[in-house]
């Protein structure tokens, strides 16, 4: 858009006192000592319980539903249908109805007297058994079968270049469908107060709580203030939580129903089985080089399956991954197939783990084949920076990409000792224990998100007793945004993050978008900012004359409000006491649009503030038991840049929250569903396996602080390339790649006998 | 969970008149780590709950001759952390450490590791009628079946027994008291698992109507050691496990016996690897020889054939371990 005004909106201070440092996070304490109140633990008077009772079948048509037995079970007070007679239902797992009673026990014994009649219909919960019948059709929807169309890409000549390339290699590779699995399952408190203007409250479980004030208005034909979501903290989201789902909805019809406040958090096996998962992702993959390291041709057939519903499960239009601007030739398929499961949800960085498992391996089969270092392979096929990026807009992702990869390689390869310890494939030791190491590269967007007006804002309000709060609708889903709010408005106020009371997750404070695609910080860190700027500016306006001052000559200085004219100071209480009966309030916001909005030469008007795209190395350490098949990880070192790093610690945190999630996903997780009985065999913490602390590596993190070109999203990119470079390090050590994540002591045992059998 | 009535009786006569002589309607509850999940799924649905955790002789850890006796209700934890046993019998004190996590060792018996039930997925699944709740197939033979039996001939079901200190035992010749509403009989610890086919069988002769009181482990001056191998390091179960006990004279090993666990619908003794090492010098090949050896007969299913592998290589190492040796696996 063409600019109104060619001056900056807002800038980040040049000397900063807290940002880019280590700041603890605000609430640890409450969250270490338990004063914290997630959702679960919300009780309020004369709440009720309920739950859902889920077809056991995956897939059927309910003929018949009976409830009268249930209706008489000592307790119950209300139930919801949410499937009606002759649906049909897609997985085990799927909605028949919601029943509430005074204690949880009561709800089961009520559900479990609730007679439902089914018609068991044909289902297919296995990728491998769908494309044997590829004809077959076992889900409701439109489809014509379980088997999609593929989806197909071509550039350049495949072929050709791999008749004059010195080498060619081609294999399996792929990764298993997991779920999100979050500590705190999905669920709500739902109320409908006596009295006030707001007529729903919910304490939800959720990553975006205007969304679900926004969804159960509109189920309930609410205005928009009528509901209110409030998510003081939640025990995560990964993406699966941005609406108010079946059981939202329920638990307020139950509430409605009652006229008394209702619990509906999910079972863990529901949480499972029903609230979203990453899709599994499987393929050949053909890739082509010449003696020098350079990547000729790339080849990707590959498949995976979103559940009952859906369409991603790769992100097909950046296949093959990180690298596909370097490269020439490719051609691409891509494959969905829809089985009779719980459907996919956005998972921490959707499609893009499984891209990077998919060909960021493949690359290093191709460099062994060549006899070269991968790490050197990666380095000749890094997408170049873009001369007209460089040029019109310098701190873009384009003008900085190759930079920040070879910049960020060798930082990983420093700290990880690549030099010292990379061997070629198989030459990881004398004894049955292999040592390996392995890199995989990554991307993430992460920019704020859009909207003008602005789709992000924060107040900030400063009161005559001199406390400062800043209010957001935006939440906290662990990331950390309620001490980044408070720290970048103690940063502009003097004052010290704790100092500033970051009153956030409450959906009647402005507007916010839901925290996806690591877009929170981006867009509310400068929301913050600019607020607290115009809440200075204003303070300075209202007291400048009892300080005998021009506000233009006020200034902030650590406690203090100084006249730089006379180089007198007042302590910031004694200053905010001068507001007499009045207060400071100012709510701005920022936005994608006002990130990107041009003059009218082109250039950015406010460059610098938040900014879109990263890059991001890892490299894995591990040991391979060979006459076990056990793999231990033992390092990862995650080199990250995130434009300007706001809080060092936070950051960091991030980054091994993402390493560790990715841990699991290489060598743990795996949903895995029985085709007899088409239901999840492991709907648990049992046998769906998690690392624990003895399974979780040492971590290295370095942030590859960029400060120039302003901040950008640090949730998704850390968790892309962990499980890629796990593989690849094990290819390092035993010099055979295990095809499919996660690996575990059988694949690694199978993959070594066929290296075994070829010898 | 079903609704039931819990008692908690002070003595042992007192509780074995509050059982039943059929299995299902009465539970017995110690540390409640297997039966509260039990009763959670619906796959335990008792009318009555007898806690024995009330009676005081049960829970202790004694020497008495050439004996070690440990009541039932003897916690893991205590007996992972137990000094003496740790000298005396290393295989079981490994293995009771290695059990879950410090909750479920702070809360879990040995009676209780012994007599619970298996964690077959499709056993466990309320919804899936599997042979041993009352259908006519199991689920597990041509389905999923990963962490499941190798040895399976002769098996209708194909679960492991989840038990992690019955290997050791056995491999110690541990006996258990089981006390009944007539009589007290002791049972060699290597006679007390059975592979279940029916809802009317149970993992163990342990009658419905019997309490396991205690168990006894003499005193022999063996050597011994339990290795896991698992997919976790940090709670989980073993994917296969092996117990080894040996007298060793002269550097010579006799008195040889070995367990496999998590391997067979029962703790599977193998007695083919155990004469493989009698009378010889302990070494990685004489330990790789007992752990061939120790999978003779195995029928993996569709998906254990690994686990044959990992049960060659966890008792060649529970040997080596047992004998002191430099431990060549680890880094």
């Amino acid at each position: 858009m063409q600019s109104k005004t060619r001056k900056p909106l807002v800038a980040w201070p040049k000397q900063r006192r807290l940002i880019g440092k280590d700041v603890q996070r605000v609430d640890g304490p409450e969250k270490s000592t338990g004063t914290a109140k997630y959702s679960f633990d919300i009780n309020r008077p004369g709440m009720l319980h309920a739950q859902i009772l889920r077809c056991p079948y995956a897939h059927a048509k309910i003929k018949k539903i009976d409830t009268s037995a249930a209706e008489k079970i000592p307790g119950f007070a209300a139930l919801h249908m949410i499937a009606s007679e002759g649906a049909e239902l897609d997985y085990a797992g799927a909605e028949v109805l919601a029943i509430a009673a005074d204690t949880e026990e009561h709800v089961q014994d009520a559900l479990r007297a609730v007679r439902v009649e089914y018609e068991v219909l044909p289902f297919l919960v296995k990728e491998e058994d769908a494309l044997k019948n590829p004809s077959l059709k076992t889900v409701s929807g439109r489809d014509p079968s379980n088997v999609s169309k593929p989806t197909l890409a071509d550039e350049g000549d495949v072929d050709a270049a791999y008749k004059e390339a010195d080498a060619v290699v081609e294999g399996e590779y792929g990764v298993a469908t997991v779920c999100h699995h979050c500590l705190e399952p999905h669920g709500l408190v739902a109320e409908w107060p006596k009295e006030g203007s707001v007529k729903l409250r919910v304490w939800c479980s959720v990553q975006a709580t205007r969304n679900v004030a926004a969804g159960l208005a509109k189920e309930f034909d609410l205005g928009p203030t009528e509901v209110e979501c409030l998510t003081d903290y939640m025990g995560g989201g990964y993406g699966s939580k941005f609406g108010p789902d079946v059981q939202g909805i329920a638990c307020s019809h139950l509430a409605k129903k009652t006229g008394r406040p209702v619990k509906l958090m999910l079972t863990r096996e529901a949480e499972i089985t029903t609230a979203g998962n990453r899709p599994s992702a499987y393929g050949r993959v053909k890739m082509a080089g010449k003696k020098d390291g350079t990547i000729t041709a790339y080849e990707v057939d590959c498949y995976g399956t979103p559940g009952a519903t859906g369409r991603a499960t790769v992100n097909f239009a950046m296949l093959p991954y990180v690298y596909k601007d370097a490269i020439p030739n490719y051609r691409l398929k891509h494959t969905v197939i829809l089985t009779n499961c719980g459907a996919a949800r956005a998972m921490r960085a959707p499609g893009h783990p499984q891209n990077c498992l998919l060909t960021d391996t493949c690359l290093d089969d191709l460099a062994a084949k060549l006899g070269l270092d991968p790490m050197e392979v990666r380095l000749k096929n890094l997408p170049k920076n873009v001369p007209s990026a460089v040029r019109d807009y310098p701190l873009s992702w384009n003008a900085v990409r190759e930079t920040i990869y070879r910049d960020e390689i060798a930082i990983a390869a420093k700290l990880a000792k690549w030099k010292e310890k990379w061997h070629p494939p198989g030459e990881g030791g004398k004894g049955p224990i292999k040592y390996g190491i392995g890199m995989a590269l990554h991307t993430w967007g992460g920019g704020a998100a859009g909207g003008d007006p602005p789709l992000n804002e924060c107040t900030v309000i400063i009161s005559r007793d001199g406390s400062v709060t800043a209010q957001s609708s935006t939440q906290d889903l662990g990331t950390g945004q309620r001490t980044v709010t408070a720290m970048v408005v103690a940063e502009i106020l003097g004052l010290e993050p704790h100092e500033v009371f970051a009153d956030i997750g409450n959906s009647s404070y402005g507007q916010s978008t839901g925290s996806g695609g690591s877009t929170t910080c981006p867009s509310q860190a400068p929301s913050a900012l600019r607020a607290a700027i115009g809440a200075r500016d204003q303070l300075f306006a209202k007291i400048a004359k009892k300080l005998g001052a021009k506000p233009e000559n006020l200034a902030i200085e650590p406690g203090k409000v100084v006249d730089t004219a006379t180089g007198k100071s007042v302590p910031w209480k004694k200053a905010c006491a001068m507001l007499g009966m009045d207060e400071v309030r100012v709510k701005l916001g920022w936005s994608s649009v006002y990130a990107n909005e041009v003059d009218d030469e082109g250039k950015l008007v406010t460059p610098g503030v938040s900014n879109l795209q990263v890059g991001g190395v890892q490299i894995a350490e591990v040991r391979v038991d060979t006459e076990t098949g056990q793999v231990f990880c033992d390092h990862i070192v995650a080199v990250q840049d995130v434009g300007m790093v706001v809080n060092k610690l936070l950051c960091e945190s991030q980054v091994a929250g993402g390493v560790i999630m990715a841990v699991n996903y290489a060598l743990l997780e795996d949903r895995i569903m029985d085709r007899h009985t088409g239901r999840q065999v492991n709907p648990d913490m049992e046998f769906y396996k998690l690392a624990g602390i003895q399974d979780i590596p040492r971590i290295t993190v370095h942030m590859h602080d960029m400060p120039e070109r302003g901040v950008i999203g640090i949730g998704e990119p850390p968790t892309i390339s962990t499980a890629a470079a796990i593989s690849n390090a094990i290819f390092n050590a035993i010099g055979v790649r295990v095809s499919h994540a996660p690996f575990t002591p059988d694949k690694v045992l199978a993959a070594l006998a066929q290296k075994g059998g070829k010898a | 969970m079903k609704n039931f009535t819990y008692y908690q009786p002070t003595s042992v006569p007192q509780a074995l008149g509050l059982l039943s002589d059929k299995w299902g309607a009465t539970e017995i509850l110690a540390g409640g780590t297997d039966l509260l999940d039990l009763t959670k799924e619906y796959v335990a649905q008792p009318d009555r709950v007898v806690s024995i955790t009330g009676i005081p002789n049960l829970i202790g850890i004694q020497s008495e001759g050439d004996a070690v006796r440990i009541g039932a209700t003897t916690k893991l934890a205590a007996i992972a952390d137990h000094s003496e046993l740790r000298q005396l019998f290393p295989a079981l004190t490994t293995a009771a450490g290695m059990v879950g996590g410090p909750q479920i060792r702070n809360m879990g018996t040995i009676g209780g590791n012994l007599c619970q039930r298996n964690r077959c997925w499709y056993f466990r699944d309320e919804e899936v009628l599997c042979l041993l709740k009352g259908g006519d197939k199991c689920y597990a033979l041509d389905g999923e079946n990963i962490y499941h039996a190798i040895f399976t001939q002769g098996h209708k079901c194909v679960m492991v027994n989840p038990s992690t200190l019955a290997p050791p035992l056995i491999a110690l010749g541990a006996t258990v008291e089981l006390v009944g509403p007539q009589a007290q009989r002791t049972v060699e610890l290597a006679k007390f698992f059975v592979a279940p086919a029916s809802a009317a069988e149970h993992e163990t002769v342990l009658q419905p109507n019997e309490i396991l009181t205690r168990v006894t482990i003499p005193q022999k001056g063996l050597k011994s050691a339990s290795y896991e191998i698992r997919q976790k390091q940090s709670y989980d179960w073993p994917l296969v496990q092996a117990a080894v006990a040996f007298q060793l004279n002269g550097g010579k090993a006799s008195n040889v016996s070995i367990v496999l666990g998590h391997v067979g619908p029962t703790p599977v003794i193998a007695t083919a690897a155990a004469q493989a090492l009698e009378g010889k010098a302990i070494n990685e090949d004489t330990a790789a020889a007992a752990g061939e050896a120790a999978t003779q007969g195995a029928k993996p299913l569709s998906q254990t054939g690994y686990k044959v592998r990992l049960a060659q290589v966890a008792v060649k190492r529970a040997i080596l371990t047992a004998a002191g040796g430099q431990k060549y696996w680890e880094a």
